[in-house]
């Protein structure tokens, strides 16, 4: 979804600033993903920029280093309490950047890289910053990358580029609305709707040794997508989110299942877009578009329209509300607050792997068409966006634009690439031009 | 710039293959340029590991001290039969045990196994000083730990070294259960009866090479292994 920040009337108001504080509680989504870390996954996203020339990695450290003291709650290690987990300031070395790798989005244990859950990386024109996503969400993290990318530049003598926007003024302090957590301010529904709860289809496939995370980048014209999305009366993202269900039906096709699954996307709503917040943390929510084929044989123009009908009834501020207050609720129950951390992780650990996981069988996120403040522009190529490595067998879909550069990144951790072939064979199709990139030797 | 003749998708300069269903590029007009770096980096990157050096000082101060308490007291108040033996040995089988876990995670895995079973025959060496008598450690008990070793690390190998499906690993483990029941209760008849005779360990050598025929079957028939797949599918 769209998630360029509101820059609406708070943004002219005076600026609460934040205290310094000992500690930051987790927000409501954060909460869930330290539980579901194992030595082979974690909850790791990554933000990639691709600038004009290659990268200067003293400078882009000096850059990190005058940047991240303005993001306190991403210069922070995570710690566990007898009930919750906390973030605490980490004023050790760090983080530095390095040499970027094959396999990126690599587990990050709490207690490694001097207890920083955030990564930079260069390669040739490129950076990338990793994040874990107990510290926040894309759009807070990529203020993150906006604001080193812009102080990187200002320091090779680009002096001409503002502030605004996803990059902030590294010298005033952080607002008291960047570290708060949304999610509390606005669980206010008076019935929290149930969640869904039916099992979808998994994709087979054959499991990559530890560490392989395969990356497959379809590069393209924003125009002609437009072009293509408007044909079939559909938003971008809705046009996406079909040809991903498409992609998805015909691999469970394929793979002659003895009973059919439905086939659902989990897809992530920004809602800076609904309610007001500048949050940096986590403010997103779950949506799930989906197609049961068991109810008949689809042609991709029915995907589409039921996809569009889907996002037009539940992409509302009413519903999110409600789903907001849905998953509030357990965090507010005071006997669920008194039991110990150790047996909510089990118990998170255990709901999250049979059920929410089950939801969906692929993720899909669309960042939107990224603005840049003034003077920037011209230093960047374009911008890439990747999931992480999934929970399960899974492929996770991210898409970013920037200028008339569309970019859709699919990270995998099995061998097969049936979905992302379905994928980008149907894009050509519609008579879009893709370029692929790929990590796959 | 090449095109992929199935998917019709445009290929990086660099690439050698389509990504997307691995036909390989074969362009005359256009070779693979190795001159440019390519999209992603080639070098493949580990995740640090996690040093929990304070957790092993604390362990094995706690494993130490218990051991020179239990054999002060054994010295001093508690006179007579040696038995802080017995802890010692326990202690140093927990110490042995938690090294690769806590002090030394790079510790290869075939050396971790050869020292908890030294470690194992260190502690039933201790016993025989309770004992007054080392006949049994020699005859029954230095074999059998020195057995279970070997099949464990032979087992471990297949691990690492033989393919790795949910089959395959499936037929490792029930190999050694069997061989692990024969081999000890060939060592048992042997010190207690003198001669070998193979009885309750002969029907669980039975039921293992059962299992080892129908999974080997499964593995080695495609059509077989899709249709447990198939089957089994949740």
């Amino acid at each position: 979804m769209n998630s360029t920040r509101p820059t609406t009337h708070r943004d002219n108001s005076i600026k609460e600033k934040a205290p310094r504080k000992e500690w930051y509680k987790l927000d409501l989504s954060a909460i869930v993903y330290p539980t579901l870390q194992r030595k082979d996954f974690s909850s790791v996203y990554r933000l990639s920029v691709l600038l004009k020339e290659e990268i200067n990695p003293q400078v882009l450290q000096q850059a990190v280093d005058m940047t991240l003291p303005r993001f306190p709650t991403y210069k922070a290690a995570i710690r566990k309490g007898l009930f919750w987990r906390y973030l605490e300031p980490n004023n050790r070395p760090g983080p530095f950047v390095q040499e970027d790798v094959q396999n990126p989005c690599q587990p990050m244990y709490f207690k490694a890289n001097n207890r920083y859950l955030i990564r930079f990386y260069y390669y040739g024109n490129r950076i990338a910053l990793e994040a874990h996503h107990s510290l926040g969400d894309g759009t807070g993290c990529m203020c993150v990358l906006m604001t080193v990318v812009a102080t990187y530049l200002r320091l090779l003598g680009h002096e001409e580029i503002q502030n605004g926007g996803f990059v902030m003024d590294i010298n005033e302090e952080p607002d008291k609305e960047e570290l708060e957590d949304a999610y509390m301010k606005y669980a206010n529904a008076k019935v929290c709707p149930p969640r869904p709860g039916e099992k979808t289809y998994r994709v087979r496939g054959t499991r990559e040794p530890f560490y392989t995370l395969n990356i497959i980048d379809g590069i393209m014209s924003v125009s002609e997508v437009m072009a293509v999305s408007k044909k079939y009366h559909a938003t971008i993202t809705e046009y996406f989110n079909a040809v991903l269900l498409y992609a998805l039906l015909q691999k469970q096709e394929d793979e002659k299942h003895y009973k059919l699954r439905p086939v659902r996307v989990a897809m992530p709503v920004n809602l800076r877009r609904f309610f007001p917040s500048k949050t940096l943390r986590n403010f997103i929510s779950m949506i799930y578009p989906g197609i049961d084929p068991r109810l008949g044989d689809y042609s991709f123009e029915e995907i589409v329209v039921q996809v569009h009908n889907y996002m037009r009834y539940y992409v509302n501020e009413k519903f999110l509300r409600g789903d907001i207050t849905t998953n509030a609720a357990t965090q507010r129950n005071p006997f669920i607050r008194v039991v110990p951390l150790f047996i909510k992780d089990f118990v998170v650990k255990k709901f999250y792997a049979k059920v929410q996981d089950q939801n969906s069988s692929a993720g899909l996120t669309n960042m939107g068409a990224l603005r840049l403040p003034e003077g920037m522009e011209p230093y960047i190529e374009r911008f890439d966006i990747c999931m992480g490595q999934p929970f399960s067998n899974r492929t996770n879909c991210a898409i970013v634009s920037f200028g008339d550069v569309l970019t859709i990144n699919f990270a995998s951790s099995i061998v097969e690439t049936d979905v992302e072939r379905y994928f980008f064979r149907k894009l050509v199709q519609d008579g879009i031009h893709v370029k692929i990139e790929s990590n796959r030797i | 710039m090449s095109y992929c003749v199935n998917c019709g998708v445009e290929l990086d300069k660099t690439a050698e293959r389509c990504a997307l269903c691995n036909t390989p590029v074969l362009n005359p007009h256009q070779p693979i340029d190795r001159s440019v770096p390519a999209p992603f980096p080639k070098e493949k990157g580990q995740v640090e590991t996690v040093q929990r050096k304070d957790m092993g000082i604390f362990l094995t101060t706690v494993v130490v001290a218990t051991a020179i308490t239990c054999g002060l007291l054994n010295a001093w108040v508690f006179r007579g039969e040696p038995w802080s033996l017995a802890v010692i040995g326990v202690c140093l089988i927990l110490w042995v045990t938690m090294v690769p876990l806590v002090i030394n995670p790079g510790q290869s895995i075939y050396l971790s196994l050869l020292y908890d079973g030294a470690a194992a025959g260190g502690y039933l060496y201790m016993l025989t000083f309770l004992s007054h008598s080392d006949k049994w450690f020699w005859g029954l008990g230095l074999p059998i730990v020195v057995y279970v070793t070997v099949i464990v690390e032979l087992t471990a190998l297949c691990f690492h070294k033989l393919p790795q499906s949910f089959l395959t690993k499936g037929i490792y483990v029930i190999t050694a259960i069997g061989f692990l029941c024969a081999g000890i209760e060939m060592l048992v008849d042997r010190y207690v009866v003198g001669n070998v005779v193979l009885r309750w360990s002969a029907v669980v050598l039975t039921v293992c090479i059962i299992i080892d025929i129908v999974l080997i079957t499964t593995l080695s028939l495609r059509r077989v292994r899709n249709a447990v797949r198939k089957r089994l599918h949740f």
